[in-house]
């Protein structure tokens, strides 16, 4: 027999965790958009973004906001130094889609590794961002955190959808997305925007990751798990479309709050899992997208 | 006896009409071409023939059996066999290992007889081989089995997708503009091959842009415009007809021969 | 990569087909390799450990060589089907009594299955897409095999495999395993060159070079790729087998990612396509911790083969084992559009 109360806390937990699965999962879609790329280094920025946060806190002795604003333009940069280092050699060489995405797999092992070796493998955690205890609603106890990252994440997201609508860089990295060869004859620099999504896709990473760590805590080895779950987020909406990995991501934090009820903790992952496969083979352009997630095979 | 019978056949790409109620019988043993200008439907016509995907509307049927809308793996073991408008060779494999392929429709044999070897799959093996090198000659690249396909000059990669055709032992070759980007002597060779491969009993389908080779080769032309067929009938007859100079004189830089 | 029709003369022809895969670049590293799997029989204890990995993974890369340099597929799932073959054999032989000799096959007919009742579906999706759901295979693997504690023995591993052997004759020292393992890899090899030189492994490698041309010469794509998909699960459940043989015992982090990433880097490095390059390759990135630690940078290790592979996708996509065809092959431009 479920218990709702349970059942209903577990969703409470789900749709917070949710919300940055679809944060990840937006990221992917800006650089899926701007090149065709699957950045499968994306988990990486979400653990970047926990980790610099709490050493600029513990190292350097600033307070969380601060630690945030100068977490977040590193890890963006660490991005940046992947699509320099890693990816533009290989699109310089006309890499396959296979290499790309195994290189990008490579690298994130390589930066979780050094990150072992410079910041060591203890697990870590920083502040809820308002100290006090969880809301009590009925039983169910709301920790401040979750309205946090309702509030930041819905501020992020409305601040994507301003920038690519309103601004020239926005609307050149759409127009990329639509049409690379096209954007690129109109004199859009199509590398330097390469370089932008892969910095926005980091931030974006490394903002989740700063939203979640309080309800966790964050180690070397943290990203794996957002970035596979992020990547679901964004398959489920149909590989792309922005709008669609938030609801994807929502929708799995749903369907794992669910299951570590219904099976136990343990079997969240192969839950989160087996819905991937059923979404890849049963909807391949996701429940949302009507973009075919296959081009550039 | 038509082996090869396409009946109202339409495709539609959403809104766009790629062909429109096509209707084409291919006698057994002709030459026969298909020609228009640039986007009349001829390439979507061999490919719901062929079975890359199915059309909209109508029925293709080859040597009696009905094929429409069937899987192209399928559709190529009864004997229809296709060539493409881009050369598409199989570039890791040597000029020989490419005709051997094509040979798969008339040898047999998966996992098991590639490991344990039994006389008989030795003795195809060696005639695959042989009948590879016989081929090659045939379309005129002979001794160039060992090179790596990808170093063949463009002319000579289309022979080499010719031979390739012809190892599967075809009853009908569908070649989808062979002629494309060939200098004049090397139409020339591909119109010879075209005719010594009609000569064997096969019967050939054509696409072309070219007016030169069809003229030279075709038996029997059929000419597509915007979707639909305009004109049938011997290359005399198609040259004359008032449709087709009105549809190539009137706007392409095509003149007929 | 050279193709073993390289000569058409008989004699070339009447040569066993694994010989004949070899040119001079590959023969060289195997007499290397020959030589050094003799200095280690005949001397110390560890370097047979390193070389008993090494020819694990080397089976483990010829079936993934056989899926993706026959067929240009990509998979980042075969430590699915090593783990279900090394928990498989560990639950047969430790807790059942069989026969390792006996379990080894009746595992690999399970991942078989499976590997068929799972690519069926699966093969039809293409680029990013196949990469993650064959990457969801290996992660859900991996969760099973923490979350069936029951079956597994979870997280903590499961100890007590015995080693290899029959009846009571069990290969008691590594050095005896080491002999049967590169038995196996002989083996592995010899089977792999014999399918890629038959009417079966020029389809493969037509699907490789051109899909829609291989289907229009009758090829059923779906089908071949399903055979090369089950051929590398084979492989790789055997691997996985090996391995819990070898080790005596296995735990989930063993079959995790980085089962995925060192076997691409092994690869690459080998040669992606060949008959032998899975096996150099292997060799070669088992024996680079040990140069590593002499240079006293052991937790280095998975760096240095991420950044190796990296460095190997940008600017040898093919694998470093055919440079020196590249450099011989002077005369046509390479245009290697991968």
């Amino acid at each position: 027999m479920f218990d709702f109360t349970q059942l209903t806390q577990s969703l409470v937990t789900g749709i917070g965790v949710g919300l940055i699965y679809g944060l990840v999962g937006i990221g992917y879609c800006v650089i899926y958009n701007a090149s065709g790329i699957v950045n499968f280094a994306q988990g990486v920025f979400v653990m970047l973004g926990g980790m610099f946060c709490h050493t600029a806190m513990t190292q350097l002795g600033v307070p969380l906001i601060l630690a945030a604003i100068i977490a977040v333009p590193l890890v963006a940069i660490v991005g940046i130094v992947i699509d320099y280092l890693v990816v533009r050699p290989m699109w310089n060489r006309n890499a396959t889609l296979f290499a790309i995405i195994l290189a990008t797999l490579a690298a994130q092992i390589m930066i979780e590794r050094i990150t072992i070796l410079t910041l060591g493998d203890q697990p870590r955690t920083i502040p809820d961002f308002t100290a006090g205890g969880p809301l009590k609603i009925g039983g169910i106890a709301i920790g401040y955190q979750l309205f946090w990252i309702l509030g930041c994440g819905a501020v992020m997201v409305a601040a994507l959808w301003l920038f690519f609508a309103r601004t020239t860089t926005g609307q050149a990295l759409r127009a990329c997305a639509q049409n690379r060869e096209a954007a690129a004859l109109l004199g859009i620099p199509v590398r330097r925007m390469l370089m932008i999504s892969f910095a926005l896709s980091a931030a974006l990473g490394a903002v989740a990751g700063i939203l979640v760590t309080p309800t966790q805590y964050t180690a070397f080895n943290v990203g794996t798990p957002f970035g596979v779950n992020g990547f679901i987020a964004a398959i489920i909406g149909g590989f792309g479309h922005a709008g669609g990995a938030l609801a994807g991501g929502l929708l799995l934090g749903i369907a794992q709050a669910v299951a570590i009820v219904v099976f136990g903790a343990g079997f969240k992952n192969v839950v989160a899992l087996s819905l991937l496969l059923l979404v890849l083979l049963v909807f391949p352009s996701g429940l949302f997208g009507s973009t075919d997630p296959d081009k550039g095979a | 006896m038509a082996l090869l019978s396409i009946t109202d056949v339409t495709v539609r790409f959403g809104g766009l009409v790629a062909n429109n109620a096509i209707t084409l019988a291919v006698p057994e043993g002709s030459l026969f071409a298909v020609i228009g200008p640039n986007g009349a439907g001829k390439t979507t016509l061999f490919n719901v023939v062929s079975g890359a995907f199915p059309p909209t509307e109508g029925k293709i049927s080859f040597a009696g059996d009905d094929i429409t809308g069937k899987p192209q793996a399928a559709i190529a073991a009864r004997g229809l066999i296709r060539t493409y408008q881009l050369v598409q060779l199989f570039k890791d494999l040597s000029v020989s290992e490419n005709v051997q392929v094509g040979a798969h429709r008339v040898t047999r044999g998966g996992v098991f007889a590639a490991l344990l070897r039994p006389g008989w799959a030795r003795t195809q093996e060696t005639a695959v081989r042989d009948e590879a090198e016989r081929l090659l000659d045939f379309v005129g690249l002979g001794g160039r089995g060992d090179l790596q396909a990808d170093q063949l000059p463009y002319g000579q990669q289309r022979l080499l997708e010719v031979a390739r055709a012809m190892a599967a032992k075809p009853r009908i070759i569908l070649l989808d503009e062979p002629a494309a980007g060939l200098n004049t002597q090397e139409t020339q060779a591909l119109a010879d091959v075209i005719r010594r491969i009609h000569a064997t009993g096969v019967t050939v389908l054509l696409i072309e842009h070219d007016m030169s080779l069809v003229m030279q080769v075709a038996q029997r032309i059929a000419v597509l415009d915007f979707g639909r067929k305009i004109a049938e009938g011997t290359p005399d007859e198609v040259r004359k007809h008032p449709a087709v100079l009105e549809a190539y004189l009137g706007g392409t830089e095509h003149s007929l021969v | 990569m050279t193709s073993p029709d390289t000569t058409s003369t008989k004699a070339a022809r009447t040569l066993p087909a694994v010989l004949r895969g070899m040119t001079l670049e590959t023969a060289l590293p195997a007499l290397a390799a020959a030589l050094l799997l003799i200095y280690a029989l005949l001397s110390s204890g560890y370097l047979v450990t390193v070389l008993g990995f090494a020819m694990i993974y080397a089976v483990f890369c010829l079936g993934l060589n056989f899926f993706m340099g026959y067929t240009g597929q990509a998979s980042f799932g075969q430590n699915a089907f090593a783990a279900l073959g090394g928990y498989g054999t560990a639950i047969l032989t430790a807790d059942y009594g069989w026969e390792p000799l006996v379990a080894l096959p009746v595992t690999m007919a399970f991942s078989g299955l499976v590997a068929a009742i799972v690519g069926y579906p699966t093969l039809r999706l293409r680029g990013h897409t196949l990469a993650m759901a064959t990457f969801a295979l290996g992660l859900i693997t991996y969760e099973l095999s923490i979350e069936l504690t029951g079956l597994t023995q979870g997280y903590m591993g499961f100890s007590g495999i015995p080693p290899l052997g029959i009846g009571h004759f069990k290969l008691a020292t590594e050095k005896q395993q080491l002999i049967a393992l590169v038995a196996i890899v002989l083996l592995g090899a010899w089977i792999s060159a014999r399918l890629r030189q038959s009417r079966f492994g020029r389809a493969l490698r037509a699907i490789a070079g051109s899909e829609k041309a291989a289907s229009a010469l009758s090829v059923d794509v779906a089908r071949y790729k399903l055979a090369a998909f089950v051929v590398a699960a084979l492989y790789a459940s055997a691997a996985g087998s090996l391995f819990a043989h070898f080790v005596g015992f296995i735990s989930p982090e063993v079959f995790g990612a980085s089962m995925v990433v060192l076997p691409f880097t092994m690869l690459y490095l080998g040669g992606i396509g060949t008959t032998w390059g899975p096996v150099i390759g292997a060799i070669i990135v088992s024996l680079l911790p040990e140069a590593l630690r002499s240079l006293g940078l052991k937790e280095m290790q998975d760096i240095v083969y991420s950044f190796l592979l990296i460095a190997m996708l940008i600017y040898a996509p093919r694998g470093l084992a055919i440079l020196p065809g590249l450099l011989r092959r002077s005369a046509a431009p390479e245009k290697k559009a991968d």
